[in-house]
């Protein structure tokens, strides 16, 4: 039986801006099973990491979490907890390996400074038992731990730092792992390098987490199942073999239709015109349609709601599987 | 190697400094020993006569040509005498300086330490509350004193506080009566005479940290690490330990900076308040062409500023990693 690490219920994020709230993320559910990794895509500005930062309750400023549950079976509804209590939580239940691990070390501690300094946060009681730990994670992500503990974060290559952001991201053994676009900043082999650590480890031990990227090529090879964002909203989940061998939802198909095949015509690829609007305020219609080919006049009159298709693994969130899905029901 | 190469860059610039004053000092109208010169001559002295008494009053014959002043003024400066003033004849140069200095560095560092503590603590918070009336009132506060220069606040303090309240003493930096050493009595009078010159230094300096700091504090509140802090569960007192730390980084070279500029700095001030230090020296100096004391005294200023310089260099690689020179 798959055992459900995170279920995310109508979250609801919003940006303060003059002209009203923006509606970063809308309504977004999901639930992450135990042991698999899914995949967040989308745009830049489609919510994406703002959804990752909501699920440790960390929103940059102004941004403000509005409503929804963010429920860790075992633990409970994080958003409910005491600001002490989530302090903890981060990184000891849920950890981040971040889009630009390159800045996110403090400038002016060494690695193991850092180190210590988490074992103090987290209570432990022997900080010395996790600068081993660092020392062994190191070793296995093929850093030079000697050089590396000691090393001021400047001293890293880019590479480097983001396998000491995996590091850390895992010191504290925590249930739940986000990845941040963590290859996004990263030369293509350094690229290929931290993914392949990211799936060895995944193979070991059953990884559970969130893969959050723009690149599908990535979804594929590390995630089990997908989630496709547009405007804050969630248009597709699927999982990762129904989505790459047919992704329903228009939005999902012109992000494939984008990506270059290695075999065949690398004419055949089409980039997607336009970019996702920023959403204030309810809306009441599809808030793709301005983008989409296969624009109907009921995307102009309401808004499409996620639903499941009928007899495949696969939720969207598009008037022209809805009418299949009427159509069945009928 | 690289410390030694700075080190020989400061001396040249003092050389240049040295230079410039000597000839720009007697580029100004006046000149003193020329005066006394005339006296003599009018008071029936012959010519002869006068100049072999300018020249033991002096120690420089007042025909000599500036080249050859100049040449023998460096051969002396070499051998450590800066030499004798021309107001308060024949006492030395340096121990007139040396005599000013103690009070000058008193008031600067003390008054620079408590301006960039407060403006630390300020601006920290200032940029932990953006946008709330706090930052409003103190971003607005500290423009508004980082634009009135201090010798305004140092008059109004002095015509509050000692003319109207009658709080603190006036003038001076220690009471005459008692005798200057290291008894409680002394210290106490120091301290007294200090705290209103202290007061519109800070008043006048707070402003310009405050809002220093509030732009460093800002810059690092929007790095990466600060998220990254906070998503990692680091507990408030470390997330401020950082906060502080790299902020305070680049303010380190401007606070060392200002010791050296401060020294000049506090001329007003202590005009204001009637302090024997140096900026009171350049301002009686100047105004009574006083060639060798001006000279020394900027020597002084200027000497200040380039090893604060050095020092600042040299310092701030030892305190951030990044930059090892």
């Amino acid at each position: 039986m798959s055992e459900i690490a995170l279920s995310v219920n109508n979250l609801v994020v919003e940006f303060p801006t003059d002209s009203g709230p923006l509606r970063a993320v809308d309504r977004v559910s999901f639930e992450l099973e135990r042991g698999t990794i899914m995949g967040l895509i989308g745009e830049s500005g489609c919510g994406k990491s703002t959804v990752a930062f909501a699920l440790l309750n960390s929103v940059p400023t102004p941004g403000q979490i509005v409503s929804g549950q963010v429920d860790y079976p075992g633990v409970g509804d994080l958003l409910k907890m005491s600001d002490e209590a989530q302090r903890l939580f981060r990184w000891q239940h849920v950890a981040v390996v971040f889009q630009a691990s390159q800045n996110t070390l403090n400038p002016l501690r060494r690695i193991d400074e850092q180190i210590r300094e988490l074992a103090t946060a987290h209570r432990m009681r022997d900080p010395k038992a996790l600068l081993e730990r660092a020392d062994s994670l190191c070793r296995r992500l093929r850093l030079d731990s000697r050089r590396v503990l000691h090393a001021y974060p400047h001293q890293l290559s880019g590479g480097m730092k983001q396998r000491v952001g995996i590091m850390l991201a895992l010191l504290l053994q925590p249930d739940i792992l986000v990845f941040d676009e963590p290859t996004t900043a990263l030369d293509g082999l350094s690229q290929e390098s931290v993914l392949q650590i990211i799936r060895e480890i995944h193979d070991e031990e059953g990884l559970t987490g969130i893969f959050i990227t723009h690149d599908l090529g990535i979804v594929s090879e590390v995630a089990d199942t997908v989630a496709v964002m547009y405007a804050g909203r969630m248009v597709e989940r699927a999982s990762s073999h129904t989505i790459f061998s047919g992704p329903k939802h228009p939005y999902s198909q012109a992000l494939m239709n984008a990506l270059p095949r290695l075999s065949g015509d690398p004419h055949l690829a089409r980039g997607l015109r336009g970019s996702p609007p920023k959403v204030i305020g309810d809306q009441f219609k599809c808030l793709f349609r301005d983008r989409c080919e296969y624009r109907m006049e009921v995307c102009d009159q309401s808004e499409p709601q996620l639903i499941q298709v009928a007899g495949e693994d696969a939720q969207v969130a598009c008037f022209l599987h809805g009418k299949e899905v009427e159509r069945v029901s009928v | 190697m690289n410390t030694l190469r700075r080190f020989g860059v400061a001396l040249i610039m003092i050389w240049m400094v040295v230079t410039l004053t000597f000839f720009m000092i007697r580029l100004m109208p006046g000149n003193p020993i020329f005066d006394a010169y005339q006296t003599l001559l009018q008071q029936g002295v012959p010519s002869q006569q006068a100049l072999v008494q300018i020249h033991i009053l002096y120690d420089v014959y007042p025909n000599q040509s500036v080249v050859v002043q100049y040449l023998l003024y460096m051969w002396h400066l070499l051998h450590g005498n800066f030499g004798t003033s021309v107001v308060y004849t024949g006492r030395p140069v340096l121990p007139i300086i040396l005599a000013a200095a103690p009070w000058t560095l008193l008031l600067v560092s003390i008054g620079l330490t408590i301006s960039f503590f407060i403006g630390l603590l300020l601006g920290v918070l200032i940029a932990l509350h953006r946008n709330t009336w706090f930052d409003n009132l103190m971003s607005q506060l500290a423009s508004i004193f980082h634009g009135i220069p201090n010798y305004i606040t140092g008059f109004v303090f002095l015509y509050f506080f000692t003319v109207i309240l009658n709080w603190f003493p006036f003038g001076n930096i220690y009471n005459p009566a008692i005798h200057p050493g290291f008894s409680y009595g002394f210290v106490a009078s120091v301290a007294y005479h200090s705290v209103l010159p202290i007061a519109a230094y800070v008043f006048g300096a707070f402003g310009t940290w405050t809002l220093s700091t509030k732009s460093a504090a800002m810059a690092v509140l929007g790095d990466d690490f600060t998220m990254a802090d906070r998503i990692r569960g680091l507990t408030s007192e470390q997330q401020l330990e950082h906060l502080v730390h790299n902020s305070v980084l680049p303010l380190f070279t401007g606070f060392v900076l200002s010791l050296g500029i401060m020294f000049g700095g506090a001329v007003f001030i202590e005009e204001t308040f009637s302090i024997p230090g140096l900026g009171y020296l350049v301002a009686t100096s100047t105004a009574q062409r006083d060639y060798p004391v001006m000279q020394g005294v900027f020597l002084v200023l200027a000497g200040a500023v380039i090893v604060a310089n050095f020092l600042a260099d040299t310092l701030y690689s030892r305190i951030d990693p990044r930059i090892r020179v």
